[in-house]
């Protein structure tokens, strides 16, 4: 059966002074699908989603919705034409209540200059019914979970009757369950017949979701849109990556199967919670040379407090931390570091690096004591640039000089950045805090095969992380945290549905 | 933004500053030709000008190499004028109540004004970086509490009795301890200067000290996970920008006034603080600030003797200059543009 597609791009270039964001990309989609853009990060994803949406205007290029010319350049007439966008940061007014912000938002406006709180309160909480969402339009927006400010995200846009959706990056706010939820929600979104367009990057969940996908390279459209019945994961990794070496690096399994010895042990460590993050309460395991550990958890189960009272930024309140036998609870951090205890932390953006300073005092300034040897008290700047740029070198860093600011770099680049500094020089142990959220696979892979060398070289990786599949992938053992306590700790031949079921507790 | 970009973005408001003050001139009935002819005879090319330029730019200078410390951590220390002044106080009270050789007792009144200058600004550091307090309020506050208690010394335990009148004073120092002769500038305080900045400089771009500043200033977070020392590298940050502070008083009272005087110098700390502001935060750059705004300042006193502008009307113009470069420093730090 053929119809007609309900959106219709053609030849669109879009350019950022000399960069070639998009070019002649076209892409033909129809009704009441879903269908998935990939791509690597800087393929040109976002930037598509922006152009259909009205956000940026290209250099060249037409659309159609619903056989209907649309100009670019304004998200009014998309959205009057049928098509929303929900972004990654969400667009509704955070301090508003559900109900005020989905009135605000909405294009049918209900009153006049005055407005019943009562009236609109009541007809939004009929729709979020209907729409199957269970949460009091009296609520704050901050004060819900991400994943529920999604759904009204997507209720705002569907109450404009938006017949085509753009949904970019949904799931990278999300814990694997609620990704499972948001999935069902937009399976039955189109089977209402919605047309979704969303963008993603993990290979595991557009299998799991997209009926068609297409996927951009370096800002050309390298697969038009093509049923995901056609194709297999080694197929789009090569589309996505090119002429590029597939990094799928062999796993490796421990290297020392007998013979391994704890380097890093917990027992008994309680920490304070803070806010709603959860403390640790009465944790202990141990980490052994030439490992990587995994931690899994719903986020916001104590990893926050693991990863602080390891690294020293929060004091234990109880038991004991062992680095090879010493006990180092009371250390603080710089000697913790010095003793070759080292991490990679949560966010990359402001806590792994400054986005304003260049990349050698991102690399060096911390250990700039180091270079003062012939010029006491002054640091010799020549030697800490040399050394930065060495290791930068060494770790496949992509820039220009040493004096650019760490804010000019990609999200991969930067946590190569970062992965230089920590695991440069002697390391015992590393903790790893979603050292791949957000990044594409190139970069991922890049991230897992140093972790893997590290564990070569016979330390320690404490690999914290929300996606059980990277889990799975190169940790030997997983520790599962509840609450802020040891949930359990498995082998990686255990399943899904026993570690799952650590995670949210109930019977196993 | 590179630096050639940088240093025009700083240029720029101080030209429009002096266009805007010379319509304003203008528009009210003044000689434009002539006040211009006076500000450039005034700190420039008239007989000792120059050295009055100098003579102004030196406590500016001293209090923003300090102030930049703070800058760079991140901390908007705005007590330059109360640490200036106990730097002086230190600084009288060794030089007329220590007895001893000069050779002894000269570094030690210039220690002692350091020291008064340092702990002035260490005692605001605490209350921010331990227990949390806004330290643009507390440094204000400790400015009116320095000038009061600056007056009480200069009017009571230290006051001059041969002095009448207005200005409250202490006695003049033995001149063997002066660094200029009169009320003017000399080699010795030049060169003197010479090292603190360079000391300054030194300290801000060559120490680990420095360089771990600006980190947890521009990253706290990351600097945190680093295992840099936040609160020490802050507080000896105030400390710093305290003794520089209390070396600008020191020189004041060993130099171009030869006492401790109530009122003298009243806005030169916050001038200061536009000073660093305009020098882009850098040491070479602050040099420059500084002999800009020293010569304002030498202009301000000259320019009555040749022009009917009263000397507000440059007060107007230094007040712009602080205006446009503080929007442009705001502009720069949200990234606008």
């Amino acid at each position: 059966m053929m119809s007609s597609p309900t959106l219709e791009c053609t030849n669109i270039d879009v350019r950022f002074g000399p960069v070639r964001a998009l070019s002649d990309v076209s892409l033909s989609l129809e009704r009441g699908q879903v269908h998935a853009i990939l791509g690597q990060n800087g393929a040109g994803k976002s930037t598509l989603a922006r152009a259909l949406s009205g956000v940026l205007v290209p250099e060249a290029g037409t659309l159609q919705i619903a056989g209907r010319d649309v100009p670019f350049g304004s998200a009014a007439a998309t959205q009057a034409a049928g098509l929303d966008i929900v972004h990654q940061r969400f667009a509704l007014p955070p301090g508003f209540t559900v109900a005020e912000a989905l009135e605000f938002a909405s294009t049918r406006k209900m009153g006049g200059l005055f407005y019943s709180k009562r009236k609109v309160e009541a007809a939004w909480q009929a729709r979020l019914d209907q729409a199957g969402i269970t949460v009091p339009v009296s609520a704050v927006l901050s004060s819900l979970p991400v994943e529920t400010a999604q759904a009204i995200e997507i209720a705002r846009a569907l109450v404009n009757d938006a017949q085509i959706l753009i949904l970019d990056e949904p799931t990278a706010l999300l814990s694997p369950e609620t990704i499972e939820t948001l999935f069902a929600q937009l399976r039955q979104l189109r089977d209402a017949g919605v047309t979704l367009i969303v963008i993603l990057h993990k290979l595991k969940e557009v299998m799991a979701l997209a009926d068609t996908v297409s996927i951009l390279r370096q800002g050309e459209l390298v697969l038009p849109a093509t049923p995901t019945s056609e194709l297999d994961e080694d197929r789009i990794r090569d589309l996505m990556i090119g002429g590029e070496p597939s990094n799928k690096a062999a796993a490796q399994t421990s290297v020392l199967a007998s013979g391994q010895k704890d380097l890093l042990t917990f027992a008994h460590v309680s920490s304070p919670s803070k806010g709603p993050e959860p403390g640790l309460s009465d944790v202990s395991f141990s980490l052994c040379s030439g490992e990587i550990l995994g931690v899994a958890g719903v986020e916001g189960n104590g990893q926050r407090a693991l990863a602080e009272v390891y690294a020293g930024l929060t004091q234990a309140i109880a038991g004991t931390i062992m680095l090879q036998g010493a006990e180092i609870q009371n250390a603080d951090i710089s000697a913790r570091r010095n003793a070759g205890l080292r991490s990679v932390p949560f966010d990359r953006m402001t806590e792994g690096a400054s986005l304003t300073l260049p990349l050698w005092e991102n690399a060096k300034s911390w250990m700039s004591e180091a270079f003062r040897g012939a010029t006491f008290p002054f640091v010799s700047l020549r030697a800490m640039r040399t050394e930065a740029a060495a290791g930068l070198d060494n770790y496949g860093v992509v820039y220009s000089s040493v004096e650019q600011p760490g804010g000019t770099l990609s999200g991969g680049n930067l946590q190569r950045v970062i992965l230089a500094r920590e695991l440069g020089g002697d390391v015992i142990a590393v903790l790893a805090a979603q050292p791949t959220r957000g990044l594409d696979f190139g970069a991922t892979a890049f991230v897992w095969d140093e972790l893997r060398r590290v564990r070569q070289d016979g330390a320690g990786v404490l690999l914290i992380s929300s996606d059980l599949d990277e889990l799975f992938d190169i940790c030997d053992r997983i520790l599962v945290m509840r609450g802020g306590a040891v949930a359990g700790v498995f082998a990686n031949t255990a399943t899904r549905a026993e570690i799952g079921h650590a995670m949210v507790g109930g019977r196993s | 933004m590179n630096r050639a970009h940088a240093a025009l973005s700083a240029v720029f408001p101080i030209v429009l500053a002096i266009a805007l003050s010379a319509v304003l001139f203008f528009v009210t009935g003044y000689d434009v030709g002539a006040v211009i002819s006076g500000v450039i005879e005034g700190a420039v090319t008239g007989f000792g000008s120059f050295w009055q330029t100098l003579r102004w730019s030196m406590p500016l200078l001293l209090i923003a190499v300090g102030f930049l410390f703070c800058v760079r951590a991140g901390e908007f220390n705005i007590g330059g004028q109360g640490q200036m002044m106990m730097g002086g106080l230190g600084t009288i009270v060794v030089a007329l109540l220590v007895p001893g050789p000069v050779c002894l007792v000269l570094p030690v009144a210039i220690l002692a004004g350091m020291i008064f200058g340092g702990l002035w600004s260490f005692l605001p550091g605490v209350l921010k970086v331990k227990l949390g307090a806004d330290e643009v309020i507390v440094t204000l506050m400790l400015n009116f509490i320095a000038v009061l208690f600056v007056s009480w010394i200069t009017t009571g335990p230290l006051k001059d009795p041969a002095v009448r009148g207005e200005t409250a004073s202490t006695p003049t120092v033995d001149a063997a301890l002066r660094l200029s002769s009169g009320d003017g500038m000399s080699v010795t305080l030049l060169v003197l200067i010479a090292l603190a900045v360079a000391a300054a400089w030194l300290i801000a771009e060559r120490t680990a000290f420095g360089l771990k500043l600006r980190y947890v200033g521009e990253a706290p977070e990351a600097a945190r996970w680093q295992g840099m020392k936040a609160d020490r590298l802050r507080l000896w940050a105030y400390v710093l920008a305290g003794a520089f502070a209390g070396l600008a008083g020191a020189f004041e009272v060993l130099g171009p006034n030869g006492r401790l005087v109530t009122g003298a110098t009243p806005t030169i700390g916050f001038t200061a603080i536009v000073v660093t502001i305009v020098g882009l935060s850098r040491v070479p750059g602050i040099v420059l600030a500084a002999l800009l705004f020293g010569g304002l300042q030498a202009a301000i006193l000259f320019l009555p003797i040749v022009s009917d502008l009263p000397s507000s009307g440059l007060k107007i113009l230094e007040g712009l200059i602080a205006l446009l470069i503080t929007a442009e420093f705001i502009r720069r730090r949200r990234g606008v543009g």
